[in-house]
Protein backbone atom coordinates (compact mmCIF):
# COMPACT_ATOMS: atom_id res chain seq x y z
CA UNK A 1 0.00 0.00 0.00
CA UNK A 2 2.68 2.45 1.15
CA UNK A 3 4.62 2.03 -2.80
CA UNK A 4 0.93 3.07 -4.70
CA UNK A 5 0.57 6.27 -1.90
CA UNK A 6 3.80 7.88 -1.65
CA UNK A 7 3.69 8.10 -5.48
CA UNK A 8 0.21 9.80 -5.65
CA UNK A 9 1.19 11.97 -3.04
CA UNK A 10 3.98 12.89 -4.65
CA UNK A 11 1.82 13.76 -8.06
CA UNK A 12 -0.69 15.61 -6.18
CA UNK A 13 2.03 17.68 -4.61
CA UNK A 14 3.34 18.21 -8.25
CA UNK A 15 0.29 19.16 -9.49
CA UNK A 16 -0.71 22.09 -6.58
CA UNK A 17 2.86 23.59 -7.16
CA UNK A 18 2.59 23.43 -10.96
CA UNK A 19 -1.23 25.01 -10.10
CA UNK A 20 0.02 27.36 -8.10
CA UNK A 21 2.77 28.93 -10.26
CA UNK A 22 0.59 28.68 -13.23
CA UNK A 23 -2.31 30.93 -11.16
CA UNK A 24 -0.79 34.22 -11.68
CA UNK A 25 -0.30 33.57 -15.67
CA UNK A 26 -3.84 32.59 -15.74
CA UNK A 27 -5.04 35.92 -13.28
CA UNK A 28 -3.17 37.93 -15.82
CA UNK A 29 -4.34 36.54 -18.83
CA UNK A 30 -7.96 36.25 -17.71
CA UNK A 31 -8.67 39.45 -15.48
CA UNK A 32 -9.31 41.70 -18.61
CA UNK A 33 -11.79 39.63 -19.59
CA UNK A 34 -13.74 39.24 -16.41
CA UNK A 35 -13.66 42.95 -15.63
CA UNK A 36 -14.94 43.08 -19.06
CA UNK A 37 -18.22 41.26 -18.03
CA UNK A 38 -18.69 42.02 -14.77
CA UNK A 39 -18.80 45.86 -15.75
CA UNK A 40 -20.92 44.96 -18.60
CA UNK A 41 -23.30 43.65 -16.26
CA UNK A 42 -23.25 46.21 -13.34
CA UNK A 43 -25.69 48.74 -12.98
CA UNK A 44 -24.83 52.10 -13.33
CA UNK A 45 -24.55 53.24 -9.82
CA UNK A 46 -23.08 50.38 -9.18
CA UNK A 47 -20.41 50.66 -11.57
CA UNK A 48 -19.14 54.19 -10.30
CA UNK A 49 -18.31 54.27 -6.59
CA UNK A 50 -15.30 54.11 -4.89
CA UNK A 51 -16.12 52.65 -1.30
CA UNK A 52 -17.20 49.06 -2.12
CA UNK A 53 -15.28 45.62 -3.39
CA UNK A 54 -15.27 46.70 -7.48
CA UNK A 55 -14.97 42.74 -8.40
CA UNK A 56 -18.90 41.73 -7.91
CA UNK A 57 -22.10 43.01 -7.65
CA UNK A 58 -23.69 45.05 -5.20
CA UNK A 59 -26.64 45.80 -7.36
CA UNK A 60 -28.64 43.50 -9.01
CA UNK A 61 -27.48 42.71 -12.55
CA UNK A 62 -29.05 44.37 -15.47
CA UNK A 63 -29.57 43.39 -19.13
CA UNK A 64 -29.38 47.45 -20.00
CA UNK A 65 -26.22 48.05 -21.35
CA UNK A 66 -27.05 45.95 -23.83
CA UNK A 67 -30.24 46.92 -25.01
CA UNK A 68 -29.34 50.21 -25.41
CA UNK A 69 -26.54 49.09 -27.69
CA UNK A 70 -29.08 48.10 -30.24
CA UNK A 71 -31.75 50.77 -29.80
CA UNK A 72 -29.36 53.82 -29.53
CA UNK A 73 -26.62 52.76 -31.40
CA UNK A 74 -25.32 51.27 -35.19
CA UNK A 75 -24.52 48.72 -33.07
CA UNK A 76 -26.27 46.07 -34.75
CA UNK A 77 -25.69 47.16 -37.83
CA UNK A 78 -21.56 46.94 -37.23
CA UNK A 79 -22.15 43.32 -36.76
CA UNK A 80 -23.97 42.92 -39.63
CA UNK A 81 -21.06 44.76 -41.68
CA UNK A 82 -18.21 42.68 -39.82
CA UNK A 83 -20.09 39.44 -40.67
CA UNK A 84 -20.80 40.72 -44.49
CA UNK A 85 -16.90 41.71 -45.23
CA UNK A 86 -15.83 38.57 -43.74
CA UNK A 87 -18.11 36.40 -45.80
CA UNK A 88 -16.59 38.17 -49.18
CA UNK A 89 -12.91 38.01 -47.86
CA UNK A 90 -13.69 34.39 -47.42
CA UNK A 91 -14.88 33.71 -50.52
CA UNK A 92 -12.23 36.16 -52.47
CA UNK A 93 -9.80 34.55 -50.50
CA UNK A 94 -10.99 30.46 -51.16
CA UNK A 95 -11.30 31.35 -55.08
CA UNK A 96 -7.97 33.07 -55.57
CA UNK A 97 -5.55 30.83 -53.09
CA UNK A 98 -7.60 27.25 -53.94
CA UNK A 99 -5.99 27.17 -57.60
CA UNK A 100 -3.03 29.09 -56.65
CA UNK A 101 -2.11 26.68 -54.02
CA UNK A 102 -2.94 24.10 -56.20
CA UNK A 103 -0.49 25.02 -58.83
CA UNK A 104 2.28 25.58 -56.69
CA UNK A 105 1.31 22.46 -54.72
CA UNK A 106 1.24 19.98 -58.29
CA UNK A 107 2.25 21.78 -61.21
CA UNK A 108 6.11 21.96 -61.71
CA UNK A 109 6.45 25.43 -61.73
CA UNK A 110 10.39 26.67 -61.49
CA UNK A 111 10.96 28.32 -58.16
CA UNK A 112 7.56 27.53 -56.14
CA UNK A 113 9.52 26.37 -53.36
CA UNK A 114 10.86 29.63 -52.92
CA UNK A 115 7.12 31.08 -53.09
CA UNK A 116 6.80 29.70 -49.91
CA UNK A 117 9.21 31.73 -48.26
CA UNK A 118 7.86 34.72 -50.79
CA UNK A 119 4.77 34.54 -49.26
CA UNK A 120 6.34 34.29 -45.55
CA UNK A 121 8.22 37.26 -46.26
CA UNK A 122 5.04 39.53 -47.59
CA UNK A 123 3.43 38.50 -44.12
CA UNK A 124 6.11 40.14 -42.46
CA UNK A 125 5.75 43.44 -44.57
CA UNK A 126 3.17 45.21 -41.83
CA UNK A 127 0.07 46.90 -42.49
CA UNK A 128 0.99 49.98 -41.36
CA UNK A 129 3.36 50.85 -44.35
CA UNK A 130 0.59 49.65 -46.61
CA UNK A 131 -2.00 50.99 -45.69
CA UNK A 132 -1.14 54.66 -47.12
CA UNK A 133 -1.00 53.03 -50.53
CA UNK A 134 -3.92 50.97 -50.48
CA UNK A 135 -5.29 54.45 -49.16
CA UNK A 136 -4.71 55.81 -52.71
CA UNK A 137 -6.26 52.59 -54.38
CA UNK A 138 -9.49 52.46 -52.22
CA UNK A 139 -10.16 56.55 -53.06
CA UNK A 140 -9.04 56.65 -56.79
CA UNK A 141 -12.13 53.77 -56.80
CA UNK A 142 -13.91 56.14 -54.79
CA UNK A 143 -14.82 52.83 -51.96
CA UNK A 144 -13.66 55.04 -48.96
CA UNK A 145 -17.04 55.70 -47.71
CA UNK A 146 -18.32 51.77 -47.70
CA UNK A 147 -17.33 49.08 -46.15
CA UNK A 148 -16.69 47.41 -49.58
CA UNK A 149 -13.34 49.20 -48.79
CA UNK A 150 -12.28 46.46 -46.66
CA UNK A 151 -13.68 43.32 -48.69
CA UNK A 152 -11.11 44.83 -51.21
CA UNK A 153 -7.86 45.26 -49.13
CA UNK A 154 -8.14 42.29 -46.29
CA UNK A 155 -8.02 39.87 -49.37
CA UNK A 156 -4.39 41.59 -49.96
CA UNK A 157 -3.03 39.82 -46.57
CA UNK A 158 -5.51 36.94 -46.85
CA UNK A 159 -4.86 35.43 -50.72
CA UNK A 160 -1.32 35.05 -49.73
CA UNK A 161 -0.89 33.65 -46.80
CA UNK A 162 -3.98 31.06 -47.30
CA UNK A 163 -2.31 30.00 -50.69
CA UNK A 164 0.94 29.36 -48.59
CA UNK A 165 -1.46 27.15 -45.98
CA UNK A 166 -3.39 25.35 -48.71
CA UNK A 167 -0.05 24.30 -50.78
CA UNK A 168 0.61 22.66 -48.08
CA UNK A 169 -2.51 20.94 -47.65
CA UNK A 170 -2.35 19.73 -51.52
CA UNK A 171 0.66 18.10 -51.45
CA UNK A 172 0.05 15.83 -48.57
CA UNK A 173 -2.79 14.71 -51.32
CA UNK A 174 -1.48 11.43 -53.08
CA UNK A 175 -0.97 11.86 -56.68
CA UNK A 176 -2.22 8.51 -57.54
CA UNK A 177 -5.72 9.50 -56.16
CA UNK A 178 -5.81 12.44 -59.08
CA UNK A 179 -4.16 10.00 -61.63
CA UNK A 180 -7.05 7.51 -60.93
CA UNK A 181 -9.44 10.35 -61.38
CA UNK A 182 -8.26 11.45 -64.40
CA UNK A 183 -7.41 7.99 -65.86
CA UNK A 184 -11.84 7.75 -65.12
CA UNK A 185 -11.86 10.91 -67.65
CA UNK A 186 -11.61 13.71 -65.13
CA UNK A 187 -9.48 16.43 -66.07
CA UNK A 188 -7.17 18.57 -64.24
CA UNK A 189 -10.51 20.83 -63.12
CA UNK A 190 -12.34 17.42 -62.53
CA UNK A 191 -9.63 15.64 -60.08
CA UNK A 192 -9.24 19.23 -58.01
CA UNK A 193 -12.98 19.51 -57.64
CA UNK A 194 -13.97 16.04 -57.25
CA UNK A 195 -10.77 14.57 -55.58
CA UNK A 196 -8.39 17.27 -53.78
CA UNK A 197 -10.88 19.69 -52.39
CA UNK A 198 -13.48 16.94 -50.78
CA UNK A 199 -9.97 15.48 -49.00
CA UNK A 200 -7.98 18.62 -48.59
CA UNK A 201 -12.23 20.10 -46.61
CA UNK A 202 -10.12 20.89 -43.14
CA UNK A 203 -7.60 23.13 -44.72
CA UNK A 204 -9.87 25.11 -46.65
CA UNK A 205 -12.35 25.55 -43.34
CA UNK A 206 -8.74 26.18 -41.37
CA UNK A 207 -8.95 29.06 -44.72
CA UNK A 208 -12.21 30.32 -43.98
CA UNK A 209 -11.23 30.50 -40.47
CA UNK A 210 -8.20 32.41 -40.99
CA UNK A 211 -10.23 34.83 -43.08
CA UNK A 212 -12.89 35.73 -41.01
CA UNK A 213 -10.51 36.47 -38.01
CA UNK A 214 -8.74 38.74 -39.69
CA UNK A 215 -11.69 40.32 -40.82
CA UNK A 216 -12.72 40.45 -37.50
CA UNK A 217 -8.90 41.28 -35.66
CA UNK A 218 -8.11 44.30 -38.42
CA UNK A 219 -8.57 47.55 -36.65
CA UNK A 220 -6.04 49.80 -38.27
CA UNK A 221 -7.51 49.39 -42.10
CA UNK A 222 -11.24 49.85 -40.63
CA UNK A 223 -10.36 52.67 -39.18
CA UNK A 224 -8.21 54.37 -42.29
CA UNK A 225 -10.93 53.47 -45.07
CA UNK A 226 -14.60 53.60 -43.64
CA UNK A 227 -15.70 56.85 -42.00
CA UNK A 228 -19.60 57.02 -42.28
CA UNK A 229 -20.59 55.78 -38.93
CA UNK A 230 -23.17 53.21 -40.34
CA UNK A 231 -20.20 51.75 -42.64
CA UNK A 232 -18.15 50.79 -40.01
CA UNK A 233 -17.09 46.92 -39.34
CA UNK A 234 -17.68 46.48 -35.53
CA UNK A 235 -14.17 46.60 -34.20
CA UNK A 236 -13.84 49.86 -35.25
CA UNK A 237 -17.43 51.13 -34.70
CA UNK A 238 -17.23 50.41 -30.91
CA UNK A 239 -14.36 52.27 -30.14
CA UNK A 240 -14.69 55.16 -32.14
CA UNK A 241 -18.57 55.92 -32.35
CA UNK A 242 -19.02 54.88 -28.73
CA UNK A 243 -16.72 56.97 -27.18
CA UNK A 244 -17.67 60.70 -27.36
CA UNK A 245 -15.76 63.47 -26.54
CA UNK A 246 -14.95 62.56 -22.85
CA UNK A 247 -17.58 60.69 -22.09
CA UNK A 248 -17.56 57.45 -21.32
CA UNK A 249 -20.51 54.87 -20.97
CA UNK A 250 -18.32 51.59 -19.51
CA UNK A 251 -21.07 49.42 -19.01
CA UNK A 252 -22.25 49.83 -22.53
CA UNK A 253 -18.64 49.92 -23.98
CA UNK A 254 -18.04 46.72 -22.01
CA UNK A 255 -20.84 44.96 -23.14
CA UNK A 256 -20.08 45.78 -26.65
CA UNK A 257 -16.64 44.36 -26.24
CA UNK A 258 -17.87 41.57 -24.69
CA UNK A 259 -20.25 40.14 -27.44
CA UNK A 260 -17.80 41.09 -30.07
CA UNK A 261 -14.67 39.60 -28.18
CA UNK A 262 -15.78 36.25 -26.50
CA UNK A 263 -16.60 34.64 -30.38
CA UNK A 264 -13.81 35.61 -31.47
CA UNK A 265 -11.59 34.43 -28.97
CA UNK A 266 -13.26 31.23 -28.80
CA UNK A 267 -12.67 31.00 -32.79
CA UNK A 268 -9.34 31.92 -32.66
CA UNK A 269 -8.80 29.40 -30.06
CA UNK A 270 -9.31 26.65 -32.71
CA UNK A 271 -7.01 28.59 -35.27
CA UNK A 272 -3.98 29.22 -33.39
CA UNK A 273 -2.12 25.58 -33.49
CA UNK A 274 -2.69 26.11 -37.19
CA UNK A 275 -1.26 29.57 -37.54
CA UNK A 276 1.93 28.92 -35.40
CA UNK A 277 2.39 25.95 -37.20
CA UNK A 278 2.29 27.81 -40.22
CA UNK A 279 4.67 30.00 -38.99
CA UNK A 280 7.54 27.78 -37.59
CA UNK A 281 6.87 24.93 -39.71
CA UNK A 282 8.30 26.13 -42.67
CA UNK A 283 11.41 26.00 -40.46
CA UNK A 284 10.91 24.10 -37.48
CA UNK A 285 11.68 20.42 -39.45
CA UNK B 1 1.82 42.60 -51.54
CA UNK B 2 4.91 43.83 -53.75
CA UNK B 3 2.85 46.66 -55.65
CA UNK B 4 1.02 48.39 -52.65
CA UNK B 5 4.64 48.12 -51.44
CA UNK B 6 5.93 49.73 -54.42
CA UNK B 7 3.26 52.55 -54.37
CA UNK B 8 4.19 53.51 -51.06
CA UNK B 9 7.98 54.01 -51.97
CA UNK B 10 6.32 56.19 -54.88
CA UNK B 11 4.10 57.71 -52.35
CA UNK B 12 6.76 58.62 -49.99
CA UNK B 13 8.58 60.39 -52.86
CA UNK B 14 5.99 62.63 -54.22
CA UNK B 15 3.44 65.29 -53.30
CA UNK B 16 0.47 63.05 -52.94
CA UNK B 17 -1.94 64.47 -50.07
CA UNK B 18 -6.01 63.23 -49.84
CA UNK B 19 -7.33 66.44 -51.28
CA UNK B 20 -5.51 66.72 -54.55
CA UNK B 21 -4.80 63.62 -56.54
CA UNK B 22 -2.21 64.16 -59.20
CA UNK B 23 0.92 63.95 -57.25
CA UNK B 24 4.29 65.13 -58.40
CA UNK B 25 7.79 63.80 -57.84
CA UNK B 26 9.82 65.77 -55.24
CA UNK B 27 12.35 63.42 -54.68
CA UNK B 28 13.92 63.05 -51.06
CA UNK B 29 12.00 65.72 -49.64
CA UNK B 30 9.23 64.24 -47.78
CA UNK B 31 12.33 61.99 -45.92
CA UNK B 32 13.97 64.93 -45.23
CA UNK B 33 10.98 67.00 -43.78
CA UNK B 34 10.36 63.90 -41.60
CA UNK B 35 14.27 63.83 -40.46
CA UNK B 36 13.77 67.33 -39.20
CA UNK B 37 10.77 67.55 -37.45
CA UNK B 38 11.90 66.51 -33.57
CA UNK B 39 8.31 64.76 -33.09
CA UNK B 40 9.81 62.23 -35.73
CA UNK B 41 12.60 61.21 -33.37
CA UNK B 42 10.60 61.62 -30.17
CA UNK B 43 8.38 58.63 -32.18
CA UNK B 44 11.43 56.58 -33.31
CA UNK B 45 12.86 56.80 -29.69
CA UNK B 46 9.77 55.82 -28.27
CA UNK B 47 9.85 52.94 -31.17
CA UNK B 48 12.39 51.17 -30.17
CA UNK B 49 12.11 51.95 -26.14
CA UNK B 50 8.41 50.39 -26.65
CA UNK B 51 9.35 47.07 -28.85
CA UNK B 52 12.89 46.60 -26.94
CA UNK B 53 11.43 46.98 -23.55
CA UNK B 54 8.28 45.07 -24.52
CA UNK B 55 9.88 42.01 -25.93
CA UNK B 56 12.07 41.58 -22.83
CA UNK B 57 9.07 40.79 -20.31
CA UNK B 58 7.49 38.95 -22.77
CA UNK B 59 10.67 36.66 -23.18
CA UNK B 60 10.72 36.45 -19.92
CA UNK B 61 6.73 35.38 -19.05
CA UNK B 62 6.66 33.32 -22.47
CA UNK B 63 9.89 30.87 -21.63
CA UNK B 64 8.34 30.37 -17.64
CA UNK B 65 5.27 29.91 -18.73
CA UNK B 66 6.68 27.43 -21.71
CA UNK B 67 8.28 25.58 -19.17
CA UNK B 68 5.51 25.43 -16.94
CA UNK B 69 2.85 24.01 -19.88
CA UNK B 70 5.84 21.66 -21.23
CA UNK B 71 4.98 19.54 -17.80
CA UNK B 72 2.37 16.92 -18.01
CA UNK B 73 -0.67 18.02 -15.58
CA UNK B 74 -4.33 17.05 -15.43
CA UNK B 75 -6.44 19.90 -17.29
CA UNK B 76 -3.02 21.16 -19.70
CA UNK B 77 -5.36 21.45 -22.51
CA UNK B 78 -8.24 23.55 -20.62
CA UNK B 79 -5.31 26.08 -18.99
CA UNK B 80 -3.77 26.69 -22.18
CA UNK B 81 -6.69 27.95 -23.56
CA UNK B 82 -7.12 30.21 -20.75
CA UNK B 83 -3.78 31.84 -21.25
CA UNK B 84 -3.56 32.51 -24.76
CA UNK B 85 -6.99 34.43 -24.78
CA UNK B 86 -5.14 37.82 -24.53
CA UNK B 87 -3.89 36.73 -27.71
CA UNK B 88 -7.08 35.30 -29.37
CA UNK B 89 -9.13 38.65 -28.58
CA UNK B 90 -9.19 41.23 -31.27
CA UNK B 91 -6.99 44.02 -30.21
CA UNK B 92 -9.51 46.86 -30.44
CA UNK B 93 -11.56 45.29 -27.72
CA UNK B 94 -9.33 44.23 -25.43
CA UNK B 95 -7.56 47.89 -25.17
CA UNK B 96 -10.80 49.13 -24.44
CA UNK B 97 -10.88 46.59 -21.76
CA UNK B 98 -7.40 48.05 -20.24
CA UNK B 99 -8.56 51.75 -21.12
CA UNK B 100 -11.55 51.50 -18.30
CA UNK B 101 -8.82 49.43 -15.83
CA UNK B 102 -6.38 53.18 -16.22
CA UNK B 103 -9.68 55.06 -15.49
CA UNK B 104 -8.21 58.15 -13.95
CA UNK B 105 -10.66 57.66 -11.37
CA UNK B 106 -11.98 54.29 -11.52
CA UNK B 107 -9.10 52.27 -12.27
CA UNK B 108 -9.28 48.78 -10.85
CA UNK B 109 -5.66 48.64 -10.88
CA UNK B 110 -5.24 51.47 -8.32
CA UNK B 111 -7.88 50.47 -5.99
CA UNK B 112 -5.75 47.20 -5.99
CA UNK B 113 -2.68 49.28 -5.28
CA UNK B 114 -4.20 51.50 -2.69
CA UNK B 115 -5.85 48.92 -0.82
CA UNK B 116 -2.18 46.66 -0.29
CA UNK B 117 -1.12 50.14 0.33
CA UNK B 118 1.17 50.44 -2.18
CA UNK B 119 -0.44 54.08 -2.81
CA UNK B 120 -2.64 56.53 -1.11
CA UNK B 121 -6.10 56.98 -1.49
CA UNK B 122 -8.43 58.96 -4.73
CA UNK B 123 -6.75 62.33 -4.60
CA UNK B 124 -3.21 61.88 -2.93
CA UNK B 125 -0.48 62.77 -4.68
CA UNK B 126 0.79 59.69 -5.25
CA UNK B 127 -2.50 58.38 -6.83
CA UNK B 128 -1.05 57.71 -10.51
CA UNK B 129 -3.01 58.74 -13.65
CA UNK B 130 -2.04 55.74 -15.95
CA UNK B 131 -2.77 57.30 -19.38
CA UNK B 132 -1.91 61.23 -17.96
CA UNK B 133 1.50 60.90 -16.92
CA UNK B 134 4.13 60.84 -19.45
CA UNK B 135 6.75 57.75 -17.81
CA UNK B 136 3.39 56.06 -16.53
CA UNK B 137 1.65 56.47 -19.89
CA UNK B 138 4.44 54.57 -21.70
CA UNK B 139 4.78 52.35 -19.29
CA UNK B 140 0.84 51.11 -19.14
CA UNK B 141 1.06 51.00 -23.45
CA UNK B 142 4.02 48.48 -23.07
CA UNK B 143 2.09 46.88 -20.17
CA UNK B 144 -1.06 46.02 -22.52
CA UNK B 145 1.13 44.69 -25.60
CA UNK B 146 2.92 42.44 -23.26
CA UNK B 147 -0.21 41.33 -21.97
CA UNK B 148 -1.21 40.80 -25.28
CA UNK B 149 1.73 39.19 -26.83
CA UNK B 150 3.16 36.78 -24.02
CA UNK B 151 1.18 34.09 -24.61
CA UNK B 152 2.64 34.25 -28.51
CA UNK B 153 6.02 33.55 -26.87
CA UNK B 154 4.83 30.64 -25.19
CA UNK B 155 3.37 28.94 -27.39
CA UNK B 156 6.37 29.35 -29.72
CA UNK B 157 9.02 28.47 -27.69
CA UNK B 158 6.67 25.36 -26.29
CA UNK B 159 5.91 24.36 -29.84
CA UNK B 160 10.55 24.38 -29.99
CA UNK B 161 10.56 23.00 -27.00
CA UNK B 162 8.66 20.10 -27.93
CA UNK B 163 10.36 19.43 -30.95
CA UNK B 164 13.64 18.57 -28.92
CA UNK B 165 13.91 15.15 -28.96
CA UNK B 166 13.97 13.84 -25.31
CA UNK B 167 16.93 11.14 -26.11
CA UNK B 168 19.25 14.08 -26.84
CA UNK B 169 17.98 15.35 -23.51
CA UNK B 170 18.93 12.29 -21.84
CA UNK B 171 22.29 11.53 -23.58
CA UNK B 172 23.21 15.04 -21.65
CA UNK B 173 21.90 14.43 -18.54
CA UNK B 174 24.28 11.04 -18.76
CA UNK B 175 27.07 13.32 -19.74
CA UNK B 176 26.75 15.13 -16.10
CA UNK B 177 25.19 18.60 -17.34
CA UNK B 178 23.31 20.42 -15.41
CA UNK B 179 19.84 21.79 -16.23
CA UNK B 180 20.77 25.26 -17.22
CA UNK B 181 23.97 23.45 -19.17
CA UNK B 182 21.38 21.75 -21.28
CA UNK B 183 19.42 24.57 -21.73
CA UNK B 184 21.55 26.78 -23.10
CA UNK B 185 24.12 24.59 -25.06
CA UNK B 186 21.42 21.90 -26.15
CA UNK B 187 17.66 23.14 -26.27
CA UNK B 188 18.68 26.72 -27.34
CA UNK B 189 20.42 25.61 -30.66
CA UNK B 190 18.36 23.38 -31.43
CA UNK B 191 15.31 25.59 -31.29
CA UNK B 192 17.01 28.34 -32.46
CA UNK B 193 15.27 29.22 -35.88
CA UNK B 194 11.97 28.55 -34.28
CA UNK B 195 13.23 31.53 -31.53
CA UNK B 196 14.11 33.58 -34.89
CA UNK B 197 10.85 33.08 -36.05
CA UNK B 198 8.66 33.97 -33.20
CA UNK B 199 11.14 37.04 -32.33
CA UNK B 200 10.35 38.38 -36.00
CA UNK B 201 6.97 37.92 -36.26
CA UNK B 202 6.66 39.54 -32.61
CA UNK B 203 9.08 42.34 -33.42
CA UNK B 204 7.16 43.24 -36.29
CA UNK B 205 3.52 43.34 -35.07
CA UNK B 206 4.81 45.44 -31.85
CA UNK B 207 7.02 47.90 -34.19
CA UNK B 208 3.92 48.24 -36.42
CA UNK B 209 0.81 47.84 -34.01
CA UNK B 210 -0.72 51.10 -33.59
CA UNK B 211 -4.02 50.24 -31.98
CA UNK B 212 -3.07 49.76 -28.66
CA UNK B 213 -1.24 53.68 -28.64
CA UNK B 214 -3.99 54.95 -30.65
CA UNK B 215 -6.82 53.86 -28.64
CA UNK B 216 -5.26 54.34 -24.99
CA UNK B 217 -3.58 57.67 -25.62
CA UNK B 218 -3.54 59.06 -29.49
CA UNK B 219 0.04 59.51 -28.59
CA UNK B 220 -0.16 61.90 -26.03
CA UNK B 221 0.28 62.85 -23.24
CA UNK B 222 2.83 65.58 -24.87
CA UNK B 223 3.82 62.96 -27.18
CA UNK B 224 5.10 60.83 -24.57
CA UNK B 225 4.11 57.78 -26.52
CA UNK B 226 4.03 58.59 -30.15
CA UNK B 227 5.64 55.53 -32.04
CA UNK B 228 5.99 55.79 -35.85
CA UNK B 229 2.66 53.80 -37.07
CA UNK B 230 0.66 56.59 -34.74
CA UNK B 231 2.54 59.67 -36.19
CA UNK B 232 2.39 58.11 -39.89
CA UNK B 233 -1.26 57.74 -39.12
CA UNK B 234 -1.80 60.90 -38.05
CA UNK B 235 0.43 62.69 -40.61
CA UNK B 236 -0.64 60.52 -43.40
CA UNK B 237 -4.53 59.82 -43.25
CA UNK B 238 -5.65 62.86 -40.48
CA UNK B 239 -3.79 65.42 -41.91
CA UNK B 240 -3.77 64.07 -45.43
CA UNK B 241 -0.48 64.37 -46.24
CA UNK B 242 -0.23 61.00 -47.86
CA UNK B 243 3.69 60.88 -49.29
CA UNK B 244 4.64 62.55 -46.09
CA UNK B 245 2.61 59.63 -43.68
CA UNK B 246 4.44 57.13 -46.61
CA UNK B 247 7.90 58.99 -45.67
CA UNK B 248 7.19 57.89 -42.04
CA UNK B 249 6.16 54.65 -41.91
CA UNK B 250 9.00 53.81 -44.47
CA UNK B 251 11.26 54.27 -41.73
CA UNK B 252 10.13 51.33 -39.94
CA UNK B 253 11.64 49.50 -42.86
CA UNK B 254 15.33 49.83 -41.91
CA UNK B 255 14.42 49.20 -38.29
CA UNK B 256 13.21 45.50 -39.50
CA UNK B 257 15.72 45.20 -42.56
CA UNK B 258 18.49 43.21 -40.74
CA UNK B 259 16.29 40.81 -38.76
CA UNK B 260 14.53 39.72 -41.55
CA UNK B 261 17.96 39.08 -43.60
CA UNK B 262 19.54 37.37 -40.75
CA UNK B 263 16.21 35.40 -41.34
CA UNK B 264 16.23 34.56 -44.68
CA UNK B 265 19.79 33.89 -44.60
CA UNK B 266 18.93 31.06 -42.01
CA UNK B 267 15.91 30.19 -44.48
CA UNK B 268 18.25 29.36 -47.04
CA UNK B 269 21.10 27.48 -45.09
CA UNK B 270 18.70 25.07 -43.80
CA UNK B 271 17.42 24.02 -47.47
CA UNK B 272 20.72 21.98 -47.93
Amino acid sequence: MAGPRTYRQKEIRRHLWIYGALTPYIIIAVFPIYWMAITAFKQDPDLYRMDAFPLWFHLAPTWKHFSYLFTNTNYGAWIVNTMVIAAWVAVITLLAAVPAGYALARLRIPGAENLGIAVFMTYLVPAIILFLPLARVVSMLGLQDSWWALVLVYPTVTIPFCTWLLMGFFKTVPVEMEEAARVDGCGYWGALVRIVLPVSVPGILTAVIFAFTLSMQDFLYGLAFVAPGDQKPVTVGVPTELIRGDVFFWGSLMAAALMVGLPVAILNNFFLDRFIQGITGGVGK
Amino acid sequence: MGAPFLFSLYLALSDANVGDPVAHFVGLENFRAALESDVFYIALQNSIVFTVVGAIFKGLLGTTLAFLLLQPFWGRKFVRGLVVIPFTLPISISVLSWKWMYDSQFSVINWFLSRIGLIGSYGSADWPVWLGQPHLALAACIIVNVWRTFPFSAIVLLAGFTSVPTEILDAARVDGTSFMQRFRFVVVPMIAPILLIGFLFDTVFTLSDLSIVYLLTQGGPANATKILPVLAYQVGIQAGALGRGAAISLFLFPLLMPLMILLLRNLRRREY
